[in-house]
């Protein structure tokens, strides 16, 4: 299967075949990024490294991300350069991934990629794993002037003028936990959230609408028809997407921004473990 | 509670472990989880097969009591579940063998950060402390049928 050329910006999608006839290439560096913490170890693409979107993208004391001199350091012990093109993959139809490459963009990181269908895919098709501990030589990653918080993250404050000026909020969690019956996701433990429901206003448009059974993206114009035709959303609008921590949303902004050209859209990672915890947060319920 | 000698010394071992050591057993635990599967021909007292909605995949739990009423558990993992929740298995099916269902029952779930190490309990990785729940189930259900019926095999006639 090869990446569907009409995607806006199909050079963003690769596929595992391709991943597989550039596993040497030099200016290449495969990232793994997983919600399974140990599955890198249990075996990965030949070469690929290990990024743990907790351990290395979160700040470990504050709700929040890196700070630009971190992620200078983080892509140097890596040995990423800002010429270096990123081709994530991961478990989970790549949420995890989609979340890396969002975070290495909040950091303006140019060339970046998803491998699509994820880690499954490469396994499904025999391809090989390896459990060689990737050492990559050390770079010398310039400290981003910013991150670019502006551009690509919203937050609550956002999401709330959001709500309140009816301009379109996408809800990608599962239809109960936007219509307020859990509070979790299903297959998954409680992360303390107290209320459920969803933000007032918002579409409900599961991240997993975007996807195959293989959890390759779907085609351009199926994806149009979701959010263009179905849901109404014009390209050039404000957007932003939630979830509960800001993963399965990474992947629904890659979705609009990468694969429909969408130029607005932001990904509240906040999401619904802020809002459904916060006090007074306005919350609307569907049962 | 002192835990099981045989989960005690598994606790001990990772307790001298760095934390790249204790990651490259808990996957070398994780590896042997196909082990702790059903043997063919292999019968049980209790089996409870299901997936609950906080975990990824099916887990499927057999409890088998000897006559001298020693508990010996099998663990089934869906391919969906986590690494850590497959080494987990192998650590609880290895670390209970043996003990009573009672003494199961009283099993603290305050070595799992001490095995699996703070990093890597995460909000995410809860379902570790699924499986020993799982198991506390059955172990409870068991003794539950015991005691209906009359069974002196449990030593105990407390009430639940």
């Amino acid at each position: 299967m090869s990446i569907d050329s009409h995607y806006a910006h199909p050079e963003a999608l690769v596929t595992t075949a391709w991943v597989s006839e550039h596993l040497k290439d030099e200016n290449l560096c495969l990232i793994e990024s997983n919600e399974d913490i140990l599955l890198y170890d249990m075996g990965h693409l030949p070469g690929a490294i290990h990024i743990d979107w907790q351990r290395d993208l979160q700040n470990q004391t504050i709700r929040d991300y890196i700070q630009p001199v971190d992620f200078a350091a983080l892509c140097s012990r890596s040995g990423i350069t800002p010429e270096t093109t990123c081709v994530f993959y991961g478990d989970k139809s790549n949420w995890w991934s989609c979340y890396a490459l969002w975070v290495f963009r909040l950091f303006g990181h140019e060339h970046v990629k998803i491998m699509d269908g994820g880690r499954d895919k490469w396994i499904a098709e025999g391809r090989p794993l390896s459990r060689e501990v990737t050492q990559r030589a050390y770079s010398d990653y310039p400290v981003p002037p910013t991150r670019n918080d502006a551009e690509i993250r919203a937050f609550y404050d956002d999401a709330l003028l959001q709500s309140r000026t009816a301009l379109p909020l996408i809800d990608v969690r599962s239809p109960d936990e936007f219509k307020g019956l859990v509070t979790h996701m299903p297959e998954y433990p409680q992360e303390g959230v107290l209320r459920g429901g969803h933000i007032p206003g918002a579409h409900s448009v599961p991240w997993k609408q975007a996807v195959n059974k293989d959890s390759t993206f779907k085609s351009e114009a199926e994806l149009r028809k979701i959010y263009q035709e179905d849901l109404g959303l014009s390209p050039d609008e404000k957007i932003i997407a939630y979830c509960r921590i800001g993963e399965r949303s990474s992947h629904t902004w890659f979705v609009l921004n990468y694969l429909l050209g969408f130029q607005n859209v932001r990904n509240y990672d906040g999401s619904w473990t802020e809002w459904g915890n916060r006090v007074g947060a306005p919350i609307e319920k569907s049962l | 509670m002192p835990y099981p000698p045989k989960l005690e010394s598994i606790i001990s071992l990772f307790g001298g472990l760095s934390d790249p050591e204790k990651r490259e057993t808990l996957i070398s635990y994780a590896e042997q989880s196909c082990f702790q599967e059903p043997k063919p021909n292999e019968k049980f007292d209790l089996e409870d097969v299901r997936k609950d909605q906080e975990c990824t995949d099916t887990v499927a739990v057999y409890l088998r009591v000897d006559e001298e009423g020693n508990a010996h558990f099998r663990v089934t993992l869906g391919p969906q579940v986590q690494t850590l929740t497959r080494s987990m298995s192998s650590i609880l099916c290895k670390g209970l063998d043996g003990i009573t269902p009672r003494e199961v029952l009283e099993v603290p779930a305050d070595f799992v950060p001490k095995v699996v190490g703070a990093e890597l309990v995460r909000v995410r990785s809860q379902t570790v402390y699924y499986l020993l729940t799982r198991m506390k189930g059955v172990a409870k259900v068991w003794l539950q049928q015991q005691q209906r019926s009359g069974d002196p095999v449990t030593g105990d006639s407390s009430p639940e």
